[in-house]
């Protein structure tokens, strides 16, 4: 039970800030509204000056959640009924980090009769906002309340299902929403966006401010961390998800993906009930029969005498991807192993963000049953310049490198070999490699099952005065 | 320590889900185990539970305790109708060991589900036991299997695959050390090979005060004529034993037969195609005499103060080899030359083998009882060039 809004009556600033919903209220709402109406004759209700009136339900949250910060941008849509002139609304909160610089009023309907006037921060107080609110309407206006909040976050993982010969996988995504925001979300909308925000102040300690302008230091006195999750209590925060679900369906829901700007945006389909401290995890895409590479490199100064396994694989339609760019996160990667499909566990990795069209690289991890086994056969020191003196000034290092490449598995495999040189280096070989930039080589051998093959080059390098470039 | 398995099944109706019927159906038990050991530092465990569903949106309750799961792990796959039954997400419970899946059924009906998770705590470790024959020509192979449960978990009946061969079916309970013939190969040839390296052995034996032992190797290799070859061997100790006859205890009886241990090695990681040495001992019954007979300066060119900066080498070596066996054996004389150099003269260029740019060696076979004159000398005559005293002796 976080937030609060109320239509006060009287100063601002009259209000008790020690005023709270009941705890009946605190566990069935998240951000509560109490629309006040100030009349005398409500005044008696209590020793205070505000007088609820109304406990107006929320029409709609929506959670835009962001992965590159600890932002979460809140939107949320009540009934609110106004009367003719001044009206004031106080929005606090408590045990959850929100923003106070980006709370933000207007009104949906009625629009151009109900005008903000100011924003107060009152004195003494922190976590609370109170709007003066001008409307030539009196009656029921549809309002929405936005503001950024902290503590929510998101991941995109991956499983990739590979077939026996590792030709092919079936690749699903997942997203998992985090809830740690402190506040209990109920029948959201979340919607996840994938992209790289600029912030220039932290979320989270702005929230700690309290008000704006507030040193974070004082203000995090006041307004505490969100407070730790509780532990589980099944029949009530667990199956209280459920109730969010009223239209559970038994299908799984879509995830509506669309471009914004330079971001991604997915909209979960339907409504969510996230409690402070779960998380959830909804399947966002399977493709099957993904056609792949299996890929091994071999670089030493990378990987030292390790061999690394790779799937590659192309984020395209013509690969049966290629809807969406794949958001950064952890793929684990199996192969089926038997014709019950049961697994072997291939390696997981961390995979970086791939736009539409980009090729894809799942880094796996060593893989003993193929091999690399690079042999230095002969080293000469020839062409020796003297300076005047007598001394050497100037040699050529002429190495002969002999490459045994074996393929242990069953499967088919490519293998990409890297070579760095430096200096003066010129490479002689009739084994076909490419060019990777000035100083490095690849040979890239494919191999069939359990294929050995060998390779030779030569490298000359020129030192001292021999040098040439 | 015990690990406690949880599963609870609720369902909700679509229809009237405002009244949420919650409903323990069952602590299915475990219809199969699977503990697949191919990848080498990771235990992934399959298990298979029967679990009944109601039709419409069932919430699956997993929960553990007392052992190590990675949660990012955990799938479910459902086996009898996986077309139809959907897991429509997982939700994760705050500070437990716990996940809830809600699993989709058009129907109420029973389901065989797949549970698929990474469980720390079982590592296994390969070890081989070999018993040569007396002639040291072939050997029988025992591979074994060791496997240390500490998952906090009894695995019973579980069905063990290690990558390669089939699996097979074990009871190992918590804290359980349990060993298990994995392969046996009856009449593997070997190779007995003694290695002389110039590098770490001395060269004169009459300036030593104890008999020079050289290393004894055994060699296997990993291929489908040497009877293996259908994986890569992993690493792990080798024990290798020799049959011996066992003196009958009254005279009259048959004699016995036993083994006597020659020693033990780490086996190195060998894919197949590739061998295994195993070094097992020391042999003292062959000596090597290394002296090198020439070592001369050539080709010196100084500078204008006289200093040698460079020149070449002219250096010829003379290796004797002295077998007091009664058997001939295999040697195997490694050489190491830094920097530039060409062989000149050689006295076994059929057994001469350049290893790399500053390793060569010879692969001889030594007469039983060589000794005296019938020893075997082994000379060559190097030129090294190009010579400044920072030559490389590796790379």
């Amino acid at each position: 039970m976080k937030s609060f809004l109320r239509t006060v009556s009287g100063k601002v600033g009259e209000w008790e800030s020690g005023e709270r919903p009941s705890l009946t209220h605190r566990l069935t709402h998240s951000l509560t509204y109490f629309a006040a109406l100030a009349t005398a004759l409500l005044a008696t209700t209590t020793h205070a000056r505000i007088n609820v009136v109304t406990l107006p339900d929320r029409d709609s949250v929506q959670l835009t959640i962001y992965n590159s910060a600890d932002l979460t941008l809140v939107k949320e849509t009540r009934h609110l009924t106004f009367r003719k002139g001044l009206n004031k609304l106080e929005f606090s909160w408590a045990n959850t980090l929100i923003d106070p610089t980006s709370v933000e009023f207007r009104a949906l309907s009625h629009a151009d009769e109900v005008e903000v006037a100011d924003v107060s921060f009152p004195p003494r107080v922190t976590n609370t906002l109170e709007w003066r609110i001008n409307s030539e309407f009196a009656g029921d206006v549809v309002v929405e309340i936005r503001y950024f909040t902290s503590g929510l976050s998101w991941s995109a993982d991956y499983v990739a299902e590979a077939s026996k010969d590792e030709k092919l996988i079936d690749f699903s995504g997942a997203v998992r929403v985090n809830n740690n925001s402190g506040e209990d979300y109920e029948n959201a909308q979340v919607r996840l966006v994938v992209g790289v925000i600029r912030l220039v102040e932290d979320i989270a300690n702005l929230a700690r401010a309290g008000k704006p302008g507030m040193p974070t230091t004082v203000a995090a006195m006041s307004a505490p961390a969100p407070a730790a999750a509780p532990a589980r209590r099944l029949n009530e925060a667990f199956f209280a998800m459920d109730s969010a679900e009223k239209s559970a369906s038994a299908k799984p829901r879509e995830i509506i993906r669309e471009g914004v700007s330079e971001y991604f945006m997915y909209t979960v389909e339907g409504r969510d009930t996230i409690p402070n401290g779960w998380s959830k995890r909804m399947p966002s895409f399977r493709a099957e029969k993904v056609p792949i590479t299996s890929y091994y490199k071999f670089e030493k100064e990378r990987f030292g005498d390790q061999v690394i396994r790779y799937y590659q694989f192309t984020n395209s339609v013509a690969n049966k991807l290629g809807n969406e760019p794949l958001p950064d996160g952890f793929v684990k990667a199996f192969r089926f192993v038997t014709d019950d499909l049961l697994y072997a566990f291939v390696g997981s990795t961390g995979v970086k963000y791939i736009p539409v069209n980009e090729f894809v690289e799942l880094e796996l991890g060593n893989d003993q049953e193929v091999s690399v086994k690079p042999t230095m056969m002969d080293w000469q020191k020839i062409d020796i310049s003297f300076n005047a003196l007598g001394d050497v000034i100037g040699w050529t290092e002429k190495q002969t490198w002999q490459f045994e490449v074996q393929n242990s598995k069953d499967i088919p495999v490519v293998l990409d070999i890297r070579r760095n040189f430096s200096g003066d280096w010129t490479l002689t070989t009739n084994a076909k490699y490419d060019k990777v930039d000035a100083n490095k080589v690849k040979f890239v051998v494919p191999l069939k099952p359990r294929e050995k093959q060998a390779f030779t080059y030569e490298v000359v390098t020129k030192h001292g005065t021999n040098k040439t470039r | 320590m015990k690990r406690l398995f949880c599963f609870a099944v609720a369902a909700l109706l679509i229809s009237t889900a405002a009244h949420a019927r919650v409903k323990l159906v069952a602590l299915p038990e475990r219809a199969r185990v699977v503990v697949s050991l191919s990848h080498p530092d990771q235990t992934l465990v399959e298990e298979e539970r029967l679990i009944t569903l109601q039709k419409g949106v069932n919430k699956v309750d997993f929960s553990w305790r007392g052992v190590s799961i990675d949660s990012s792990s955990i799938q479910v796959r459902a086996l009898s109708h996986p077309n139809d039954v959907k897991v429509l997400n997982t939700s994760y419970p705050p500070n437990e060991n716990a996940l809830v899946w809600e699993i989709a059924s058009p129907a109420a009906q029973e389901e065989r589900v797949r549970i698929s998770y990474l469980l720390s705590g079982i590592t296994r470790e390969v070890t081989y036991r070999a018993v040569a024959e007396p002639n040291e020509q072939s050997m029988t192979l025992r591979n074994y299997l060791r496997l240390h449960n500490n998952s906090g978990e009894d695995l019973t009946e579980a069905e063990v695959a290690l990558g390669y061969g089939s699996s097979f079916k074990k009871t190992i309970a918590h804290e359980e050390v349990l060993e298990m013939l994995s392969e046996r190969i009856e009449a593997l040839p070997v190779k007995k090979v003694l290695m002389w390296d110039s590098a770490t052995l001395p060269w004169d034996p009459e300036y030593q005060k104890n008999t020079i032992g050289i290393p004894l190797n055994y060699v296997l290799t990993n291929d489908k004529p040497h009877k293996l070859g259908t994986h890569t061997l992993l690493p792990g100790k080798v024990r290798i034993f020799i049959k011996t006859k066992d003196q009958p205890a009254k005279e009259g009886e048959q004699v016995g037969e036993g083994v006597a241990f020659t020693g033990e090695d780490w086996a190195q990681l060998t894919p197949v195609d590739r061998e295994m040495k195993l070094y097992i001992g020391q042999s003292r019954d062959v000596k090597v005499t290394q002296r090198r007979t020439k070592d001369e300066r050539t080709n010196i060119r100084r500078n204008t103060a006289n200093q040698d900066v460079l020149w070449d080498k002219d250096e010829i070596y003379k290796i004797e080899i002295e077998n007091f066996k009664k058997e001939a054996i295999s040697l195997t004389l490694i050489e190491h030359v830094p920097g530039y150099w060409k062989m000149v003269e050689n006295s076994h260029a059929p057994q001469f083998k350049k290893k790399d740019a500053f390793t060569f060696e010879y692969n001889l076979t030594l007469p039983a009882e060589s000794t005296g004159d019938k020893k075997t000398t082994v000379t060559f005559e190097l030129n090294r060039l190009n010579v400044q005293g920072n030559e490389p002796q590796g790379y």
